[in-house]
């Protein structure tokens, strides 16, 4: 993995820095925020090469901060469960497009938020964050291809026989098994707002249950997911801008 | 005119805390990563942190020293030692001003 990620800088760049970033990212386990961060350094790496910044001009760098992951989280919490419920009460099919692009942006936007939030839980629980960041990045590819399976034909065959509808509701239980997860990490090293991870993974189970026995009513877990991730969405940006307020 | 830390763009917040880190002595790259995060509780990524550091080391700010055991410490230079004093010294003051007008100031 590390040698992979060595490949991508420029060969001038790794001449000069290679053997103490690898000595780095030897240190510790690497988490999904670390990956992103070394892919973006290695872009600014390319760039820099090119000559894209100029001494009079504004530099555009890349750093993998909080505030990505962050806001990510609130687009998530804030569209998410809208389009699921905009897409679901739509009659006829083809009403239900706008619900499912907000469901495609919030599962994107999902996918980014738990990368972009769990470089401190990755280092004390490295497989669960993996876990939490390649389930949900699964499901959203299950979720979005059901999804445009099901404005097709949804009880139609669209993968080994299974209906656009199977697919989708594997690719969104995949998703809430993500958000489980981050949320036990976040819970466990208290990395963010423990009371915000709480409603996650209260909220993915309480969807997950109703999907399964109906007892509690799904908008009531939609909800207090969605609240869940946007809390931590803003304590990461909270976070983070205390510092930057302070360094820039 | 002597380089800035905000001339680092977007960068200059990542570069100024590892200025502070180094500015109680040397450090190679993953004890400024853990300094800087022990420091603000923010994590600091390894591609940003060589980011920051090439920039800065381009700069003059910092100078590397011989590797030991394939982890090569850096320090402040005397340049780089200026600039941090000026821009702490520029913090420093924008505090006090804020804290004056919000009545909160030290006595």
């Amino acid at each position: 993995m590390i040698a992979l990620l060595l490949r991508l800088y420029p060969a001038a760049w790794r001449r000069r820095y290679a053997d103490e970033f690898a000595a780095v990212l030897e240190e510790r386990p690497l988490g999904p925020f670390d990956v992103a961060d070394v892919l973006l350094g290695a872009l600014d790496a390319h760039l820099h090469r090119r000559g894209l910044w100029t001494e009079s001009g504004p530099r555009k760098g890349f750093a993998m901060t909080l505030r990505i992951g962050g806001l990510a989280a609130i687009v998530f919490g804030l569209v998410w469960a809208i389009g699921l419920v905009w897409a679901s009460a739509s009659e006829p099919r083809d009403q239900k497009l706008p619900g499912s692009l907000l469901m495609i942006i919030g599962q994107v936007c999902l996918v980014l938020a738990v990368t972009g939030l769990s470089a401190f839980q990755a280092r004390r629980h490295g497989r669960l964050i993996w876990a939490a960041v390649i389930l949900p990045a699964v499901g959203s590819v299950l979720a979005i291809a059901g999804g445009i399976g099901m404005l097709r034909s949804p009880d139609g065959p669209l993968w080994f026989g299974d209906s656009a509808w199977d697919v989708w509701a594997l690719g969104l239980m995949a998703m809430l098994a993500g958000s489980i997860l981050f949320a036990i990490a976040t819970w466990r090293t208290k990395a963010l707002e423990t009371r915000a991870a709480a409603l996650v993974l209260l909220g993915a189970i309480g969807i997950v249950i109703s999907a399964m026995i109906s007892p509690i009513p799904l908008l009531l877990g939609l909800g207090v997911m969605s609240l869940g991730w946007i809390w931590l969405g803003i304590d990461a940006i909270r976070r983070d801008r205390v510092v930057a307020a302070v360094a820039s | 005119m002597s380089p800035t830390v905000p001339e680092l763009g977007r960068f200059a917040e990542p570069a100024l805390l590892i200025l502070v880190s180094l500015s109680d002595g040397p450090k190679h790259g993953y004890a400024i990563m853990t300094d800087v995060e022990a420091g603000t509780g923010k994590p600091l990524g390894p591609g940003t942190l060589y980011a920051a550091l090439a920039r800065l080391e381009e700069r003059g700010l910092i100078e590397a020293l011989a590797p030991v055991d394939r982890r090569r410490p850096y320090r402040l230079t005397a340049v780089g030692s200026t600039v941090l004093s000026e821009q702490l010294h520029q913090l420093a003051d924008f505090a006090e001003l804020g804290l004056r007008r919000l009545g909160d100031a030290p006595r």
